[in-house]
């Protein structure tokens, strides 16, 4: 029978006095990590730039309603519009549900195939799509760039540009995360035997029944991390929005980037930039809480081969 | 119902031919056993009957009607699964009610089919819990639900039993045979238990490396076995057979150790036609006596004791007999040594030839 998914995650490996030692070690390791997080999500609630435990602070909502003002100063003198700070996280939004929806339809129509079907070259360019997950994006970008010139230039009239440039950028980033998803997917499809498809079959259904009523249903967890991996790297993406996304239109990613690097720091009030990165790492934090189980699930189940 | 007609079926995986040339004529309404050793293309011959797969030649006939390019859902069967392929996020109650809701049958209808069957299968109990919350034989009776209810035409089932233990098999045996009879459904059962299928069937079809090796009711292919591998399949314990030397000078016979086998009639003029050095003896366990003596009527062979296994009903005493092992069922109050001298009595009818070659029974040829 198949496991219908619950399967238990097994209690605590190490208990005792050891469990103390090894969360100890854990903090430990984690600890920049932790302050850096804290610092940020902190300072972004309070008037001041709390660096350490001691520092006094008040509460206040005034940074997050300062960043939706637009007013990035401590002079509180509007830079951006709330029109342009809404964009800019919707930019954000589209870019990040455009990266989800192309990474699904793609990794989950060729996991299937390659988890159904018998084909020449299965086995190789199965090899291929985990060499091609090792490549850094950025080594990728030349070429990425060049096609994206050559048919900007060549084909694209110049009031769609904008229009093209979200859609290049969603196709290039999603194409950086659809090898993983394949593998990670085809890991779930193989775990669905046949039987329950031609079950279906004989219970009077069609193929495409079968897909959605015995395989979509036993594979939805796949489906959900690729989903979320999908979501925020689009979300989080700074190099790609930044190359061929036109100016204008900015992402959280770099918005904040350019917040810091135009040399805007000393007339940037920290407090409120640090509103901007927590809503950045808004996304990570809220899923990591929400689907731990499930992403164990993932990385223990659905990585076989 | 309808009756099932395979015509010169082929099918090939790669260069694995599954199942060859297979004619075979399934009886409308009765229950007809699919009976062969693991690997044999039991299952293979099934899914080409259901329309899983499509044959590499041949054709697949219902009730006349040729159906080898309709798909499983044009076919109005039921199949009920080696591993059952109950859908496991689906409560019992959805399991068997999933055909009926894609024939889009209006709800009051399917629920009071869905209970129907529940009941008759005893199962009503459990119609609100999951697959993976019942088990081997619940699981079973589910699945033989979900293939019932929208009543088939055929009803196919791939070794349904073969994941419970024994005193369920028994039990769940018996039943199945009873509900077949009841609805007067074509039914096809796979099995590679020969008793199962011999129990249950009215017809059975002994496969092996995907050739039919003989058919017909279950009393026939006991009795006249069609040759070796069906001899030797059939039977618990299986049929005896060993070499034997041919004596042609006299009159055909057979040397068997400490006595002589010549047959009469139609099997003396075959032996001696056959014109081989050696054939292949054989005879059913329970044909056989033993005895301290010799007897004068019957054929008589001269073994030792190997070892004796008293099962309560019988016991079975397995003989050294020139070399070979063979096995014979004798009454529960025999006793005996290990080593000890005894004489076997096979009844002359009883008695099978076999070409050492071709391994047909002499008995049957022509
Ligand atoms: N999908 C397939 N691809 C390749 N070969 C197959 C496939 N299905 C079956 N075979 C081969 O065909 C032959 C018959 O297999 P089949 O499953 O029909 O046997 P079976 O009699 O049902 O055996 P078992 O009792 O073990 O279930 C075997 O040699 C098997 O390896
Ligand atoms: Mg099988």
């Amino acid at each position: 029978m198949m496991g219908n998914g619950k399967n238990e995650l097994m209690g605590p490996l190490v208990t005792g006095y050891k469990s103390y030692i090894l969360i100890g070690v854990l903090l430990l390791v984690s600890l920049p990590l932790i302050l850096a997080y804290s610092t940020l999500i902190i300072t972004s609630f309070a008037n001041t730039i709390v660096s350490n435990p001691w520092v006094k602070f008040n509460f206040t909502f005034d940074n997050w309603i300062a960043f939706f003002r637009g007013e990035l100063s401590t002079t509180h003198a509007r830079i951006y519009t709330t029109g342009e700070i809404l964009r800019m996280i919707g930019n954000t939004v589209i870019v990040a549900a455009g990266v989800t929806a192309v990474v699904l339809g793609g990794s989950a129509t060729s996991a299937y195939a390659y988890s159904r079907m018998k084909y020449r070259w299965r086995k190789g360019s199965l090899k291929l799509l985990l060499l091609l997950h090792a490549f850094p994006g950025v080594a990728l970008i030349v070429g990425v760039y060049t096609i994206y010139y050559y048919t900007l230039v060549k084909y694209i009239p110049p009031q769609s540009r904008t229009l093209y440039s979200f859609f290049f950028v969603i196709l290039a980033r999603a194409s950086l995360e659809i090898p993983m998803s394949i593998w990670i997917l085809k890991g779930f499809f193989d775990r669905v035997p046949w039987e329950l498809e031609w079950s279906v079959l004989i219970d009077g259904g069609s193929r495409w029944t079968a897909f959605r009523h015995a395989v979509l249903p036993l594979v939805k967890p796949g489906i959900a991390a690729v989903a979320i991996f999908a979501f925020l790297a689009g979300w989080e993406d700074l190099i790609y929005v930044m190359i061929f996304l036109p100016p204008n239109q900015k992402t959280l990613a770099t918005f904040i980037e350019g917040q810091l690097a135009s040399g805007s720091l000393e007339t940037s009030y920290l407090p409120i930039m640090a509103a901007a990165g927590t809503l950045y790492l808004l996304p990570t934090i809220l899923f990591f809480i929400f689907t731990q189980r499930l992403l164990l699930e993932t990385m223990s189940g659905g990585l076989k081969g | 119902m309808v009756s099932v007609q395979l015509v010169k079926v082929t099918k090939r995986f790669g260069s694995v031919v599954a199942v060859n040339n297979v004619d075979l004529e399934i009886p409308d309404g009765r229950f007809t056993a699919l009976l062969g050793p693991s690997g044999s293309g039991k299952t293979t011959l099934l899914y080409l009957i259901a329309g899983i797969y499509r044959p590499t030649r041949g054709k697949i006939l219902f009730d006349g009607k040729d159906v080898t390019n309709l798909k499983p859902n044009e076919r109005n069967i039921g199949l009920v699964f080696q591993n059952y392929a109950l859908y496991p996020h689906m409560k019992v109650y959805d399991n068997i009610s999933f055909p009926l809701r894609l024939a889009k049958k209006p709800k009051s209808f399917i629920d009071k089919k869905v209970r129907e069957i529940a009941a008759m299968l005893q199962i009503d109990h459990l119609l609100d819990r999951y697959p993976a919350q019942l088990s081997g034989g619940q699981q079973q009776r589910v699945a033989l639900a979900r293939a019932l209810v929208k009543e088939p035409s055929v009803l196919l089932l791939d070794e349904p039993l073969s994941n419970l233990d024994a005193m369920l098999r028994l039990k769940i045996r018996s039943e199945l045979k009873r509900l077949q009879k009841d609805l007067g459904i074509t039914a096809i059962y796979v099995t590679h238990d020969q008793s199962e299928a011999l129990a249950m069937a009215d017809k059975v079809v002994v496969i092996n490396n995907g050739v039919i090796q003989q058919e017909g009711d279950p009393h026939e292919v006991y009795r006249n076995p069609r040759n070796v591998f069906v001899a030797s399949f059939i039977g618990s314990p299986p049929a005896n057979i060993f070499p034997v030397k041919v004596d042609l000078v006299e009159e055909p016979c057979v040397i068997l150790p400490g006595g002589k086998y010549c047959p009469k009639g139609i099997l003396a003029e075959r032996l001696k036609n056959l014109g081989k050095e050696t054939v292949l003896f054989g005879f059913r366990p329970e044909d056989a006596t033993l005895h301290e003596v010799p007897r004068h009527d019957g054929i008589i062979m001269e073994g030792e004791v190997y070892t004796i296994e008293p099962l309560g009903r019988e016991v079975i005493v397995t003989l050294k007999v020139d070399g070979n092992l063979v096995k014979v069922i004798a009454p529960p109050t025999t006793t005996g040594r290990i080593s000890q001298r005894v004489y076997i009595n096979v009844p002359r009818d009883k008695a099978m030839l076999f070409d050492p070659d071709t391994e047909k029974n002499l008995r049957l040829i022509g």
